[in-house]
């Protein structure tokens, strides 16, 4: 046991003493997580943005419409006068505005009139744009779909949902199943490439350096050298894998512009056990089959370009819960996808503790045989000195 | 770490190493099978070795590359396993004891490494702890080790930074940190320049001079007649003569006694 102690000591010694490990696989991870969804989710919710257009005819109906929305002003319109119109053309094209648009005399009159007619004979409102301008598009899109939505509400026969029916689901379980099916993939993405980054470095690493083997002349067991090495990358791997989740739960507000904060409230402190245990069996899987492929390889380089097949593999596990979900107990037999799925019941709020014991019980007879495999590789002269 | 109390007093010298019958064959891969045109795909590292190596002094296995040596020493160090034989240090067999052969060796070769990050003061506590010490006997062996070895102003500079002669002072170091009562040396030269070659030579010196029983492997002549009281020498992984230099050499050089026992054992003349 003390010997166990050592190696994991060493481990963290080798882990934490050394800053470009610790800053690529503990901040670099999460930071860069954060930057991306953060830089992601400005892009895709920026709808704050003010568009300006230039108005003939201004509408009274259509101004309240854009000027008085909630989150701000759509847009900022500017009348200008008929004679204008080519001046304020040529100044969308320049990038000067954003749109004209003309309505035709009286629109507001027209709209309350309530009358129709055939396509083509309608009064037209025109809208100027300049396609070869982003916000110009985006401003376009926006100014027909808001008169289109004007022109429905005018001539209205019924509304669907407008005042009764809807959703039966609850916020909470609605924000459950969303992660239900996000997370576990996310999980397992991140504790894996969390172990990539560190288990070929200490095992494939102190192979090809030739210091394992001065380890193994020592009077450690090979078992006590097998669990050492284990149990501190499955710690450090944890930990690159928390990095990149705080990068993930931080920015995942500004991704979605909902609070993944919530929705972690609402889990008891037995979900969230659960949790624990079977992300704790995951890592000590997925870190004995690395650590297994590093022992195997001959360098670095080549544990991790074997890592790569097996990577595919896991992240598409992880993607079964998008697909199906299943209470089968035997499925629950099945490594990794048993972790999966059990992450998918706790965090969909159908959690099942005949389903947690399946797994927890199997992976535990994996993760013992897979360190029993390790430590016969150990003793192999083929397995360490191969070089 | 081991004492070597029992039997004491009885026939003297007193046997510290012994292999009997040690057999060893590798699997050679489809290249190697193809550049050596060996069919059978298996390659007799070791056929059968026997000898006996006593407490006290330096034994040394003599041989041209590919003869087995260190195989031969491999096994002593319970790295690998033989196929076929067992061998003892103090008595204990490698095969069913080799934790407690590994507490009583010390084990040196070039390719064993020590990770070029650390410290050799950190590595001395570490691989100290490995061997079971107690941090008052670690001070203490630190204190003679690094001081006999002259690592003391470089203990907090980082092995990858040493010297390349630094670098193997603190492997010995490292290696005989819980003073073992037999050191096998693998090569003890090997790739050393002269100063660095000197200090080898000298430790192994020392070492003898304090009673430990060595047991080195060579290919070098000079290293035999300066270094070992009786030699073993292995050709093709069988043991073609063993005795005293004096005995092996025959009233020869080294070097001429080795190239009658090598004709005579590969052409049978």
């Amino acid at each position: 046991m003390n010997n166990v102690l050592t190696i994991i000591k060493k481990e963290f010694a080798r882990f934490f003493k050394d800053k470009r490990l610790v800053l690529s696989t503990l901040i670099l991870p999460g930071l860069l997580i954060f930057l991306l969804y953060t830089l992601m989710g400005s892009v895709f919710t920026g709808s704050t943005q003010t568009y300006t257009a230039k108005v003939v005819n201004p509408s009274a109906v259509f101004g309240q419409i854009v000027e008085g929305e909630e989150s701000g002003a759509l847009f900022e319109l500017t009348e200008i006068s008929a004679e204008d119109l080519d001046a304020a053309k040529e100044d969308v094209k320049n990038g000067g505005a954003d749109l004209v648009i003309v309505f035709p005399q009286n629109f507001d009159a027209i709209l309350t009139g309530g009358q129709t007619y055939p396509v083509g004979q309608a009064p037209v409102v025109e809208v100027w744009y300049n396609s070869g301008s982003t916000a110009s598009s985006s401003a376009y899109s926006l100014v027909v779909s808001l008169l289109d939505s004007l022109e429905n509400s005018m001539s209205n026969l019924f509304d669907v949902n407008y005042a009764a029916g809807g959703d039966l689901v609850t916020a909470q379980e609605a924000e459950a199943s969303y992660y239900a099916m996000l997370l576990p993939f996310l999980i397992l993405t991140f504790l894996y490439s969390g172990c990539m980054g560190i288990a070929p470095e200490s095992i494939a690493g102190e192979k090809e350096r030739g210091t394992i083997a001065t380890l193994l002349v020592t009077p450690i067991r090979r078992s006590e050298l097998v669990i050492g090495k284990i149990a501190s990358l499955s710690v450090l791997s944890a930990l690159s894998a928390i990095s990149s989740f705080l990068g993930t739960f931080l920015a995942l507000p500004k991704l979605t512009g909902g609070s993944i904060g919530g929705a972690l409230a609402s889990y008891s402190a037995g979900q969230y056990f659960a949790l624990f245990a079977v992300m704790l069996s995951a890592v000590l899987i997925i870190v004995s089959l690395i650590s297994i492929i590093s022992a195997f390889a001959k360098s670095v380089k080549e544990a991790a370009s074997l890592s790569v097949p097996l990577m595919l593999v896991v992240m598409l596990v992880g993607l079964s819960t998008m697909l199906f979900t299943t209470h089968a107990p035997a499925a629950f037999l099945i490594p990794i996808y048993n972790c999966v799925q059990v992450m998918a019941e706790i965090f969909s709020l159908q959690f099942s503790w005949v389903n947690l014991v399946i797994t927890l019980a199997s992976n535990l007879v994996y993760i013992v045989v897979l360190v029993w495999l390790l430590t016969k590789m150990f003793k192999s002269e083929r397995i360490v000195f191969n070089k | 770490m081991e004492q070597l109390q029992e039997n004491a007093g009885a026939d003297f010298p007193r046997e510290i190493i012994r292999a009997e019958g040690i057999r060893k064959t590798f699997t050679l891969s489809r290249k190697q099978r193809m550049i050596e045109k060996n069919p059978t795909g298996r390659k007799v590292a070791l056929d059968g070795l026997s000898f006996t190596a006593y407490e006290g002094e330096i034994y040394g296995l003599l041989g041209p590359n590919g003869a087995g040596k260190t195989t031969m020493l491999r096994i002593l160090s319970t790295l690998i396993r033989p196929d076929e034989g067992d061998a003892f240090i103090a008595g204990r067999s490698v095969l069913k004891e080799p934790d407690a052969v590994r507490a009583s060796i010390g084990f040196l070769t070039s390719e064993l490494k020590l990770e070029e990050f650390f410290t050799p003061a950190y590595l001395f506590g570490f691989f100290g702890k490995l061997h079971g010490m107690n941090e008052e006997q670690l001070a203490k062996r630190r204190e003679e080790l690094f001081s006999r070895f002259g690592i003391d102003q470089f203990a907090e500079v980082k092995v990858g930074d040493l010297s390349t002669g630094m670098k193997q002072k603190v492997s010995i170091a490292v290696s005989i940190i819980h003073d073992p009562s037999v050191i096998i040396f693998d090569e003890p030269t090997n790739g050393l320049d002269v100063l660095t070659a000197k200090v080898v030579t000298d430790f192994l010196t020392e070492m003898k001079e304090q009673g430990k029983s060595i047991i080195l492997s060579t290919h070098i002549f000079s290293l035999v007649e300066k270094l070992c009281d009786r030699v073993g020498v292995i050709i093709g992984g069988r043991m073609a003569a063993e005795g005293t230099l004096a005995d092996v050499s025959g009233g020869k050089s080294l070097e001429d006694a080795f190239f009658d026992i090598y004709k005579r054992t590969v052409t049978g003349e």
